[in-house]
C-alpha cells in the first residue's frame, strides 16, 4: 500500500509488493526488537521483565499481539491505544499513587471462566482493596497505566476511541507506526522511566534519546498514530500457527486487563462509602461488564483476518465506482458540479448559516468536497479528527486521480453486487405497474378527477398551468445563474457584459412570457395568470420573480392582481362574516399563510416604491371594478386595501405627492369609503372572544388616518359595537391578554385621536 | 466516520468573487461536507467487521455469526454461524401466541451479497436474553412449525400476488417472500 | 418533469443531508425500522444506528439488534422527517437536475 497521495495510483492495488514489503520489515523489527530487548533488560532488568511476562512482547509470536476486537467502542479504556494528552492541549496527567490491585498476577496470566470473573468480582467488591504498594503496582504496570489515564482523561479518550476504528482502517500509513512506534514502545520507556507508568508517554517523544542509534530515522508526526493495525497485518502471514496458539493457551493482554481487572479499581476505595444497593449495582454491573469482555474475548480470535490493506483496498474500489458513476466534480465546470449535487451543496451552506441570497454568487457552493479538499489538506498535520478528515480527502484525491487516468468506465451494473442499481437505468426504472386499456375508451378506465379544486378554464387547463409554472422556474433558474455570473457593474468588459445583457433580456422576455400575464382578460375564463396565483408553487415563485422583473413588469403583475383581487383563491370564498364563526378549511388557511408569506411582501415592497399616482390608481381599480364588499371581508382583500392606503398617507406625510394628484387621492379614497361603509361592520372575523381580528384593527387605522372628520365618526359609528364588545370583554381577560385586545383596538382608536382608555 | 458532523462550526459569511474562483486564494471554508468515503457500502460496513451480527436473507433465513471478511459486493464471510429459526406456537385459546426458537450451529459461512436483506450489529449485554416472548426449544421442533408457518404463509401470498397481478402490479419482488 | 429519483440517487444528494436524523425505513416485507440514519452508499443502502423495530413482537429477531444495514433494493419506502426536508430548494434541485439531464440528452 502506498503511504503518502503522491504515489503512483498502481500502486495502490499492488497487494504483492505490500505484501513483500511487510516480510522484510517484519524481521527487521525482529532484529530491532531483540536488540532493544537486550538493551532495555540492562537498564532496568525487573521492569523489563515484567513486561516480558505479561505481553507477548517476546520476539518469537507476534501474532498473539492483541488484535482490534472490533469491540473498541465498548470499552472504558484504551487497548493498545497510548494517549497523547498533548493531541487534546492537555499536558498528559502523570498518574499519582497507583492504587492496588488485590489481585495477584498470576491470575491475570490465565483465561478465567465466566463464573470465575464474577466471583472474583464479587470478591474485590467486598473487600476494599488496600492502596497501592510499588511493587505490587509494578506486577500490573500497564493496567494501572491505563485505568487512570481512563479514570484522568475520560473525555479525551473517549474522543480518540471514537475516531480510531475509522481512520485506522483506511490508512496505509499504519504499517509504518507499526515499523517504528509500535515495537519500540516497550523497550523506550523500560529504558527512560523508572516506573512502568510512564507507559502513559508517547513513546516517540523519547525515542530520540534510547533508540537512535538502532532507529536512525526521527520519528514524525506520523509514526506516532497509534498503533493498532499493525497486529492485523501480522496475522496474516502467521495465521496458521496463530490458529495453534488459539486452541491452546495463551491470552492477550487485552482480555486479562478487561478480565482480571474491573474498570472500577480506583474507585474501590470508595466503595465502602456507597450503600448496600449501590454496591449490588456496582457489582452487577462490573460483571455485565465482565461477561461481556469475557465474549469479545471469545470472539476476538480470529480479529483482523481482513487487514486494514484489504478494507483500504475495498474502499476504493468503491470510490472508484462512484467517481465513475457520478463524473469527476473536478472535471466539470463550476456550475454542471453544483446543479449535480445542488441540493446537499446548497442545504449544507444553509445549514451552516450561509442563507445565500440568489442574487449573491451561489459559485461558492460549487466548490464540491473534492476541490475543497485540495486546499484545506495544505499545512502542517495535525493529529485528531483533523487529521483523520485529511487522510479520508487524500484518498479521494487518489481515486479521483486514477479514475481520471484510467479509461471511463460507464458501466457500472456489476454482476451479483449488492447494489444491482444500475445507474443507466435510472431514468428508465422498472415498471411495477402496468395497467393495460380496454378498448372502451380512455374515460371508463380512468378514475374520475372531479376532485380537482383548481380552477380549470378551457383554453387554458391546469397541464398548462403548471406548466407555465415550470417553464418560468427553469428561466428563473437561468436568470438566476446568468447573474451569478455577471461580471461586477464597475468592470468595463463591455463585450462580455452587452452579450450578458442580452441574454438577461432574451431571458426576462422568456419569463414574462411564461407568466401570461400579457393574456387578455376575459369575463368569462380564469386568467392564465390568476390560475398560475393558485398553486403554491405560482405563488412561492413570485418573490423570485419580482427580482428579475422591470419596474413596469411588476406594475403590470401588481394591477393584474388587483383587478383579479376577488378571483384569487386567498379571496374567493374565504369571506368572513362578523358574529359567525370562521368557517376556512385546513387547505384555505395555508393559501391565505402562503400568500401572505409569499406575495404580500413583494406588493408591498412594489407599492411603497411606487408614486401616488399607481396608488390611487389601484384604489381607483378596486373601487370601481370589484366588488368591495366581498373583498373587505377576507384577510388578503383587507391586507391589500391597508397596503394601499398607508402607502398614500406616507406620500402624503412624506410631502411627496402633488396637489393635483393628491386631490385625485381623495376623491378616489372618499368614494372608496362611501362603497365601503356599509360593509365595514361585516369586516371582522368571527366573534367579539375569536380573536384573529388584528388585521382589521389595522385597515380600520389607515381609514381613519386619512378620513376627514365626517368619514371619521361614520368610522366610529360603524365599527363601535365591536370596539365597545372588546373593551368589556378584555375586562374578563387576565391582564396581559386584555392589553394585547385593548392595544389591537387602540390601533384604531389612536389614528382618529381617540384611546381606550376614554371609554372607561 | 458517523462522528463527522455536517454541524461543523459555520464558515465564515460571505463567499469569494465570482470572478476570482480560479487562482484565488481558498475560498471560506464552507459547510463540512461529508467526504464520499462515507457513501460506500464498505465504508457502512467497516465498523461491523470483527462483530457479533445478524443476517437476515432474502428467503428469511436468520444468521447470527461474526463478520470477519467482506468485498465491494457486500459478499461476507460469517465465522461461528448459527442459524436461528423463529415460530410461534399455534394456540387458538391463547391470544398472546407463545413464541419459540431455536439455533443451529452451521460453522463458517460465505453469504453472497445480493442475497442478504439487511445485517446489525448484536448488542452483546442484550445477546443472551430471549425475545419477548419467546423460549428456546429443540430445534426440529421449532423448525417443523416454522415450515409450516412457511407454507402457510406462502400459500396467503401467492393468493395475494394473483389479485395483483390481475389489477397490473408487476415487480421485481412479486412472487418472493421476504421475512 | 422533474426528475426525482436521478437527484435522490445521484451522489446520494438527498439522503446526505438526512445523516444524523431520524427516519423509519419500511422494507419490502413491511418491517419497519426507526433509527438514526447513519450511511448511505451509491446503491441506497441505508445504515442506522439505535434502532427500535415498529411492531417489535412480530420481529423478534431483531431485538438484540443495535444498528442495521439496509439493502437498498428491500427498502420499500423511507419516512422522512418533515423538517428536515426543504421542499422549494428539492424542487430547485429536481428542475436542475432534469434540465441538466435534458441538456444532455440532446
Amino acid at each position: 500500500m502506498t503511504t503518502g497521495a503522491d504515489h503512483s495510483v498502481g500502486k495502490d492495488f499492488d497487494f504483492f509488493g505490500a505484501t513483500a514489503k511487510v516480510t522484510n520489515a517484519m524481521e527487521e523489527e525482529h532484529q530491532r526488537f531483540n536488540l532493544q530487548q537486550q538493551a532495555s533488560r540492562t537498564v532496568r532488568a525487573p521492569v523489563a521483565q515484567t513486561y516480558n511476562t505479561n505481553y507477548a512482547y517476546q520476539p518469537t509470536p507476534p501474532a498473539h499481539r492483541p488484535a482490534r476486537t472490533g469491540y473498541e467502542k465498548y470499552k472504558e479504556e484504551p487497548t493498545e491505544l497510548q494517549i497523547d494528552a498533548s493531541i487534546w492541549g492537555v499536558a498528559p496527567k502523570k498518574p499519582v499513587t497507583p492504587v492496588a490491585v488485590s489481585q495477584p498476577p498470576a491470575t491475570a496470566r490465565k483465561m478465567m471462566s465466566l463464573e470465575e470473573v464474577e466471583a472474583a468480582m464479587r470478591a474485590e467488591a467486598k473487600q476494599a482493596p488496600p492502596v497501592s504498594l510499588p511493587s505490587q503496582a509494578q506486577s500490573q504496570p500497564l493496567y494501572h497505566a491505563r485505568e487512570f489515564q481512563a479514570a484522568a482523561e475520560a473525555s479525551p479518550h473517549s474522543r480518540q476511541e471514537k475516531i480510531d476504528p475509522i481512520r485506522q482502517p483506511i490508512d496505509g500509513r499504519h504499517q509504518r507506526g507499526f515499523n517504528t512506534a509500535d515495537y519500540q514502545q516497550p523497550a523506550a520507556q523500560g529504558i527512560t522511566h523508572g516506573h512502568p507508568i510512564t507507559i502513559l508517554q508517547r513513546p516517540s517523544k523519547h525515542a530520540p534519546s534510547t533508540s537512535g542509534s538502532v532507529m536512525p530515522n526521527p520519528i514524525s508526526q506520523e509514526q506516532q498514530t497509534p498503533p493498532i493495525a499493525p497486529t492485523q497485518i501480522l496475522q496474516n502471514p502467521n495465521r496458521s500457527s496463530s490458529e495453534g496458539n488459539r486452541m491452546g493457551i495463551p491470552m492477550h493482554p487485552i482480555h486479562k486487563s478487561q478480565n482480571s481487572i474491573p474498570r472500577g479499581i480506583p474507585q474501590q476505595h470508595q466503595l465502602s462509602d456507597l450503600s448496600e444497593r449501590e454496591k449490588a449495582a456496582f457489582v452487577e454491573a462490573e460483571a455485565r461488564r465482565a461477561k461481556r469482555n469475557h465474549k469479545i474475548h471469545l470472539m476476538s480470535g480470529n480479529n483482523g483476518l481482513m487487514t486494514p490493506q484489504d478494507k483500504s483496498f475495498i474502499t476504493r474500489i468503491q470510490l472508484q465506482q462512484l467517481v465513475s458513476a457520478t463524473g469527476d466534480p473536478s472535471e466539470q465546470g463550476n456550475e454542471a458540479a453544483l446543479a449535480e449535487d445542488f441540493y446537499y451543496q446548497v442545504l449544507s451552506s444553509l445549514r451552516a448559516g450561509q442563507r445565500p441570497n440568489p442574487n449573491q454568487p451561489l459559485n461558492n457552493f460549487a466548490q464540491t468536497y473534492l476541490f475543497q479538499t485540495g486546499t484545506r489538506r495544505s499545512g502542517p498535520r495535525h493529529h485528531g479528527p483533523q487529521n483523520h478528515v485529511q487522510r479520508m480527502e487524500q484518498q479521494v484525491q487518489r481515486a479521483v486521480e486514477a479514475a481520471k487516468n484510467k479509461p471511463k468506465n460507464k458501466q457500472l451494473v456489476i454482476e451479483g453486487s449488492l447494489g444491482k442499481i444500475s445507474f443507466s437505468n435510472a431514468k428508465t426504472p422498472k415498471p411495477l405497474l402496468n395497467i393495460k386499456r380496454t378498448e372502451s375508451g380512455p374515460e371508463t378506465n380512468r378514475p374520475a378527477s372531479g376532485q380537482r379544486t383548481h380552477p380549470v378554464s378551457q383554453g387554458h387547463n391546469a397541464k398548462d398551468t403548471l406548466r407555465d409554472i415550470e417553464n418560468v422556474y427553469l428561466t428563473l433558474m437561468k436568470m438566476e445563474d446568468l447573474t451569478r455570473s455577471m461580471p461586477p457593474p464597475n468592470e468595463l468588459n463591455d463585450q462580455n457584459v452587452a452579450e450578458k445583457q442580452d441574454e438577461f433580456n432574451h431571458l426576462n422576455e422568456q419569463l414574462w412570457n411564461h407568466l401570461r400575464v400579457h393574456e387578455p382578460i376575459s369575463s368569462t375564463i380564469v386568467h392564465p395568470f390568476i390560475s398560475f396565483m393558485s398553486y403554491p408553487k405560482g405563488k412561492r415563485a413570485i418573490p423570485r420573480v419580482f427580482r428579475y422583473l422591470s419596474p413596469t413588469q411588476r406594475t403590470t403583475i401588481l394591477t393584474m392582481i388587483v383587478i383579479h383581487l376577488d378571483q384569487l383563491d386567498v379571496v374567493r370564498g374565504a369571506q368572513v362574516q362578523t358574529g359567525e364563526p370562521i368557517s376556512h378549511d385546513a387547505a384555505t388557511r395555508e393559501r391565505i399563510e402562503l400568500f401572505s408569506l409569499a406575495v404580500m411582501p413583494s406588493l408591498f415592497q412594489l407599492l411603497n416604491e411606487s408614486d401616488l399616482d399607481i396608488v390611487t390608481g389601484v384604489l381607483g381599480l378596486i373601487t370601481q371594478n370589484l366588488s368591495v364588499d366581498l373583498v373587505a371581508r377576507t384577510r388578503i382583500g383587507v391586507s391589500m386595501l391597508t397596503l394601499i392606503l398607508s402607502r398614500a398617507e406616507l406620500i402624503k406625510q412624506a410631502g411627496q405627492a402633488s396637489e393635483q394628484s393628491w386631490q385625485q387621492w381623495v376623491a378616489t379614497f372618499n368614494l372608496f369609503f362611501n362603497i365601503l361603509e356599509p360593509t365595514l361592520h361585516n369586516i371582522f372575523p368571527g366573534t367579539v372572544t375569536s380573536g384573529e381580528d388584528i388585521y382589521v384593527w389595522q385597515f380600520l387605522a389607515a381609514i381613519g388616518i386619512g378620513a376627514s372628520p365626517d368619514e371619521q365618526q361614520r368610522l366610529v359609528f360603524a365599527v363601535k359595537d365591536r370596539v365597545m364588545g372588546t373593551v368589556s370583554m378584555a375586562k374578563t381577560l387576565p391582564p396581559d391578554m386584555a392589553k394585547e385586545r385593548l392595544d389591537n383596538v387602540n390601533l384604531f382608536m389612536r389614528s382618529i385621536g381617540l384611546d381606550v382608555e376614554l371609554l372607561n | 466516520m458517523e462522528h463527522l458532523s455536517i454541524h461543523d462550526p459555520p464558515p465564515q459569511p460571505g463567499g469569494p468573487h465570482p470572478g476570482a474562483m480560479m487562482n484565488a486564494p481558498p475560498p471560506p471554508p464552507q459547510a463540512q461536507q461529508l467526504p464520499p468515503q462515507m457513501f460506500t457500502t464498505a465504508a457502512q460496513l467497516l465498523d461491523l467487521t470483527d462483530k457479533k451480527l445478524l443476517l437476515v436473507l432474502r428467503d428469511g433465513r436468520k444468521l447470527i455469526g461474526i463478520l470477519r471478511s467482506w468485498d465491494q459486493f457486500a459478499n461476507l464471510v460469517l465465522q461461528s454461524t448459527v442459524e436461528r429459526v423463529f415460530a410461534t406456537v399455534p394456540d387458538p385459546r391463547d391470544p398472546h401466541r407463545r413464541g419459540l426458537f431455536a439455533d443451529k450451529l452451521h460453522g463458517i459461512f460465505l453469504v453472497r451479497g445480493e442475497n442478504v436483506l439487511l445485517l446489525g450489529e448484536i448488542d452483546l449485554d442484550k445477546d443472551d436474553d430471549p425475545p419477548v416472548g419467546f423460549e428456546k426449544a429443540e430445534f426440529g421442533l421449532v423448525e417443523k412449525l416454522a415450515n409450516e408457518q412457511k407454507a402457510a404463509e406462502k400459500t396467503k401470498e401467492t393468493k395475494r400476488i394473483k389479485k395483483l397481478a390481475a389489477l397490473g402490479f408487476e415487480g421485481e419482488n412479486m412472487g418472493e417472500i421476504l421475512l | 418533469m422533474p426528475d426525482l429519483t436521478w437527484t435522490i440517487g445521484k451522489r446520494m444528494a438527498f439522503f446526505k443531508t438526512l445523516i444524523d436524523h431520524e427516519v423509519t425505513v419500511e422494507l419490502k416485507n413491511d418491517i419497519q425500522i426507526r433509527g438514526t440514519l447513519k450511511s448511505v452508499d451509491q446503491y441506497l443502502n441505508i445504515k442506522l444506528d439505535d434502532i427500535q423495530v415498529v411492531d417489535e413482537l412480530k420481529y423478534p429477531h431483531l431485538s438484540s439488534v443495535k444498528n442495521v444495514f439496509i439493502r437498498g433494493s428491500v427498502v420499500r419506502y423511507v419516512h422522512l422527517p418533515a423538517a428536515a426536508v426543504d421542499v422549494p430548494l428539492l424542487e430547485d434541485a429536481t428542475r436542475r437536475e432534469a434540465a441538466n439531464q435534458a441538456g444532455k440528452g440532446k
